[in-house]
């Protein structure tokens, strides 16, 4: 009973979701990777914001069949209860409705079996595709590492033709998916090669300083946060700034 | 034969009295500080799933899994706490195994560290253990279990290696504010000594406000040491989970005792503790409405008392630390005659530092039955004092 409850919320968002995209129109930012979705997500919501644009970002933990689709459509989950759920289906149809239908959605899409990102890519077709790090964190649901980032070679081969790949130019793995793909892409990280370079990071008092290296201008940053990641995000967030 | 390392620690009070308790076939306790909750179901479903995915039969990572440690870092960047997931965030068995760690870190034999209390039984243990000496700081109760900044200046020595306190305050549920931190944390700079902030009950508030914590002022950074547990905000005593973070300069070492001592946290425990941060949030609204409504019944039932406890209501936490008015002012005497003549099981005061003695807790973590129960027996006991 619980397997066609789900199995059918599962399609029945699906399509609601399909269809408010298609009359909606929004453009679709796709982050994926083994970490850092969350941050990245809200630097480039950051980004948008400051550049007057209106944005959804879906939360941390909705980014899967059933996630992502209420994520869109700007709605809760049911968690395990009916009769929370039953609200929340006959809300759904609504979201073709809504008038302040935000202008980018910015969505952390999740891969943990295989199979998870082509049904999550049935549903969006992204415009920008980030891929932070491949790591061997949700390794356990495949069979090996080359499964995992098929996972994410799948994310760049559904992005739009003129779309934009950006890639972690650190990790050789996801390096590589740059170049088995011929759409345009940017790669940001600490190593020579990157198009967005962190060639200096320090850490201050008050967080990681940066200093940014892209077409031969260093420029420096002070981040109010402590960690290689946010360098990370920093990177990503300027690219999409640069593609806007 | 008591050993050198162990001849100068005991058993907790709350525990020999807790032995004490369960020869009594109808004792109603309010000595334990366990949540008469449940863990909740989301996170036994998330437990359920990591199960069934076959990820918890191996270690973990050292200080944690990764994606806890980082959902831990997005957690506390809500309260203004900015931590490097990958470097500064450890994964411990319950918060004491993180104070024991950083203790055996930050100290050597001989060290002294400062404890306000009353407070929390087991620091000096730990301290004990770790070959330091406990100093006490007297907490100011007629401001309401206040620290009194001049006390902790008397009290510093060459040999003072750090302050560790319990903010909100176990067993008094003091609420200690931004101006007496701030000043605590200005004469550990002047005395360059370390900050052990155990903060487990932080979200057990009942005036709605948030807890300022010294870790939200980065230039601290390298000197304060936070501790947090899931044990009391989530109904997860059991799982033996916690969290501390530091500077990295401080984890880095914490680190090595932590992996002496336990490998890493249990791996099924941090999927639990990924389901809590994740999906638990209505559920520890709903404790902390819960823990409100039986703060005041508790006091109200202690208000009919009066001429047998006097207290401060507490602010946080779940447990009240009455002062006893009637002649027998030795809280262990006190305690015992109770349990055996109510079955009633409180915590002597005095298991809470000097300045406990006189007092006694009582915890409301137990269910407003229990609550019930227990004072109308104090109540029929004490109708002739």
């Amino acid at each position: 009973m619980k397997f066609i409850f789900k199995l059918t919320l599962k399609y029945y968002l699906k399509y609601i979701t399909k269809l408010v995209l298609l009359i909606h129109r929004p453009v679709i930012i796709a982050v994926a990777g083994s970490t850092n979705k969350v941050f990245v997500k809200d630097e480039i919501k950051k980004v948008l914001l400051d550049k007057g644009l209106s944005v959804r970002v879906n939360p941390k933990n909705f980014n899967t069949e059933i996630g992502l689709p209420l994520a869109i459509l700007n709605l809760p989950s049911g968690y395990n209860s009916f009769k929370n759920w039953l609200p929340i289906i006959f809300k759904a149809p609504l979201a073709i409705f809504q008038f302040d239908f935000p202008k980018y959605l910015v969505l952390g899409l999740g891969a943990s079996d295989p199979g998870d990102m082509k049904y999550l890519l049935t549903i969006v077709q992204p415009k920008i595709s980030i891929i932070t790090d491949i790591t061997q964190r949700y390794l356990e649901g495949f069979s090996d590492m080359d499964k995992l980032v098929g996972e994410y070679e799948k994310l760049a081969d559904r992005t739009k033709k003129n779309g934009l790949i950006v890639l972690n130019y650190d990790n050789i793995r996801v390096r590589q998916i740059g170049r088995k793909n011929k759409k345009a892409t940017e790669f940001f990280g600490s190593q020579n090669g990157a198009g967005w370079q962190a060639v200096k990071v320090e850490r201050g008092e008050q967080g990681e300083i940066a200093k940014v290296s892209h077409n031969g201008i260093i420029k420096e940053y002070k981040l109010n946060r402590f960690g290689r990641h946010h360098v990370y995000s920093l990177l990503i967030g300027l690219i999409i700034k640069s593609s806007l | 034969m008591p050993f050198n390392r162990t001849k100068n620690l005991k058993l907790s009070t709350i525990k020999q009295i807790e032995i004490r308790a369960s020869e009594y076939p109808d004792v109603v306790s309010l000595a334990q500080g366990i949540p008469s909750f449940d863990t909740p179901p989301c996170i036994k479903r998330r437990v359920e799933r990591a199960l069934d995915r076959g990820v918890v039969a191996k270690y973990s990572l050292s200080p944690g899994l990764p994606e806890l440690r980082e959902l831990i870092e997005i957690m506390l960047a809500k309260d203004n706490i900015y931590y490097d997931w990958e470097k500064e965030i450890i994964v411990t068995v319950g918060s004491i195994e993180g104070i024991t760690a950083s203790i055996l870190a930050i100290t050597k034999p001989g060290d002294e560290i400062i404890i306000p209390e009353p407070t929390y039984t087991s620091y000096r243990e730990v301290i004990n253990l770790a070959g330091c000496r406990p100093v006490y700081v007297a907490l100011d109760e007629t401001k309401d279990w206040a620290f009194d900044l001049s006390r902790f200046g008397k009290a510093i020595t060459k040999k003072t290696r750090a302050i560790l306190y319990c903010n909100p305050n176990n067993p008094t549920g003091t609420i200690y504010t931004k101006e007496q931190l701030l000043g605590l944390a200005q004469l550990a700079k002047k005395h360059d000594l370390f900050l052990i902030s155990d903060e487990v009950y932080k979200d057990f508030v009942f005036n709605n406000e948030k807890i300022f914590s010294l870790a939200e002022v980065p230039e601290l950074r390298k000197k304060i040491i936070r501790i947090f547990s899931f044990s009391k905000v989530y109904a997860m005593t059991g799982w033996r989970l916690g969290y501390l973070h530091s500077d990295e300069s401080v984890t880095k070492e914490i680190l090595k005792v932590h992996d002496s001592l336990v490998t890493c946290a249990p791996v099924i425990s941090q999927y639990a503790g990924l389901g809590a941060m994740e999906m638990a949030e209505k559920d520890v609204i709903k404790f902390n409405q819960e823990y409100k409504i039986r703060r005041n019944l508790i006091c109200e039932r202690l208000d009919k008392l009066n001429h047998v406890f006097s207290y401060v209501k507490p602010e946080s936490a779940y447990y009240v630390f009455p002062k006893i008015l009637t002649k027998e002012k030795d809280s262990w005497k006190f305690t015992l005659d109770l349990l055996d003549k109510t079955q009633v099981a409180l915590v002597p005061g005095v298991a809470f530092g000097p300045s406990g003695e006189g007092h006694v807790r009582m915890s409301f973590g137990r269910s407003q039955k229990d609550i019930n129960r227990a004072f109308d027996r104090l109540d029929e006991y004490f109708k002739n004092f």
